[in-house]
């Protein structure tokens, strides 16, 4: 376990900055309780700092997971977001898209949300934009990446792809084991 | 009616074009220069410098150009040009002179030994084709790389192909020739740099040695060790990271700079079009909108 250096942080925040934009300001300073983002075997973990100061008790081979787990560095140094980071990105989201209940499950099969399964979408979504996936009744579901802005949605047919699979919370069943 | 008069009014209005001097100039007319050697006269130039200095320059060009009118000349469809003779005045460089060549090490030997440069023609007749060609290069005389036969030598290995071994050992020669002229560079750009060559050579293959020694996949740990040979110690900088447990409040400063800083990056690079145009169409239909009202509140 580590603190992410200066690059790894700033490919990390780009990330981040996809989905909820400025508010990564809000992740890194907390009102409640400092907060960390610590690095263990290529995952980025956002832990708070008592419990990171207590876990550093622990050693580095018997640690399995500790906070929220937010995604993983691939060893090309690319970072990727997993589903366990949904919450704090739900509740920051900056550009969302509700699909409706006959899409939920289709979705959580890992299937892309297709146009006839959109139920709403915020305004002004741009093209290749990370947005976070909710239900009818607000729940999150997951997140993907626009395939099409909101405008040029419109005047697709209802077979063609809205937003792109990238998680979906399916995957604390299906990924069981290799999620921490 | 009497002209002169008025002849005289004009050219009393310039000067003569005689200038009477003392010692006569020197003159170096290629470069177009007059060289005065006659006293200055102190009381003037201490008096009326400038107007001094100005009669000066003016009675020194007035000869200069009364020679150069004196020259033959020559016309042209541009106009009339004086033929300068050669100048007679040596300039100075205005660039150093250039360095001389290091010599290469076949040059240093032939000096050593006092073998001459002997020129060469570069055509040379060729039998066979009972022509003159090139002596090397393309279609060169006396070309023995595609003889129809070769002769197996009494000593050869029968089965040894000799068109084979004439293209190795060409190749060979050639490969030979450029590892010297390389040679020759690489010590010439050392000498240049005030370095001994020799040292440079030794410095280059330790280098080698140290990185060839740390390129397998262990680092050259398991690597089978040659009879005494040196051990080299290989340094190399760490990976440095910060301790786990730093300062929080100065890690969240750090880590909101870098926020900031990715923030700001992203805001410069992202345009959303459709948003703008939007906003630009609302603005003007809610100027329309607001004249609208207007005109029924003057009402």
């Amino acid at each position: 376990m580590r603190p992410l250096t200066e690059e790894e942080t700033k490919i990390f925040f780009e990330k981040l900055s996809k989905y909820i934009g400025r508010n990564i300001v809000h992740l890194v300073d907390r009102q409640d309780e400092p907060y960390c983002f610590r690095l263990h075997r290529d995952r980025v973990y956002y832990v708070s700092e008592a419990i990171m100061r207590r876990s550093v008790s622990i050693g580095r081979d018997n640690l399995l997971s500790l906070g929220v787990c937010f995604g993983k560095f691939t060893k090309t140094l690319k970072f990727r977001l997993h589903i366990t980071a949904l919450d704090y990105l739900a509740q920051y989201a900056k550009y969302k898209v509700w699909v409706k209940p006959n899409g939920e499950m289709p979705f959580l099969y890992g299937n892309h949300i297709l146009k006839a399964h959109l139920g709403r979408i915020t305004e002004d979504t741009p093209e290749h934009q990370g947005v976070i996936i909710y239900s009818m009744s607000d729940v999150p579901l997951g997140f993907g990446v626009t395939a099409r802005s909101t405008g040029d949605a419109r005047k697709l047919d209802p077979t063609a792809i809205i937003v792109f699979h990238q998680a979906d919370v399916g995957e604390f069943l299906r990924d069981e084991d290799s999620l921490t | 009616m009497d002209v002169t008069e008025q002849l005289q009014a004009l050219k009393d209005k310039y000067k003569s074009v005689e200038v009477e001097v003392p010692v006569p100039f020197e003159f170096d007319l290629g470069n177009l220069t007059a060289f005065d050697s006659n006293g200055l006269d102190e009381r003037r130039i201490k008096n009326e410098t400038n107007n001094y200095l100005k009669d000066l320059a003016r009675d020194g060009t007035q000869l200069l150009l009364n020679q150069i009118f004196a020259l033959p000349t020559k016309s042209s469809t541009d106009g009339v040009f004086a033929e300068l003779p050669e100048p007679t005045t040596v300039l100075p460089r205005a660039k150093p002179l250039p360095k001389p060549k290091l010599q290469t090490r076949w040059e240093k030997f032939a000096k050593a030994k006092g073998i001459q440069k002997r020129k060469k023609g570069r055509m040379v007749y060729d039998e066979q084709a009972d022509d003159y060609k090139p002596r090397w290069g393309y279609n060169r005389a006396n070309d023995n790389q595609d003889d129809w036969i070769i002769e197996v030598p009494d000593t050869a290995d029968p089965m040894e192909d000799q068109y084979e071994k004439r293209r190795d050992e060409k190749k060979e020669r050639v490969e030979k020739n450029k590892k010297q002229a390389r040679r020759n560079l690489e010590e010439r750009s050392a000498v240049e740099a005030g370095k001994n060559p020799k040292e440079v050579r030794k410095a280059q293959l330790e280098k080698a040695i140290v990185e060839s020694k740390t390129s397998t996949a262990s680092l050259g740990r398991f690597d089978k060790k040659l009879q005494n040979e040196d051990v080299v110690k290989i340094k190399r900088s760490k990976r440095k990271f910060e301790a786990t447990t730093i300062d929080a409040s100065k890690e969240a400063e750090s880590a909101m700079n870098i926020a900031k800083k990715v923030l700001k990056a992203g805001d410069s690079k992202v345009i959303n079009v459709s948003k703008a145009v939007k906003q630009v169409a609302g603005q003007a239909s809610a100027e329309m909108l607001g004249h609208k009202g207007k005109k029924r509140k003057s009402k």
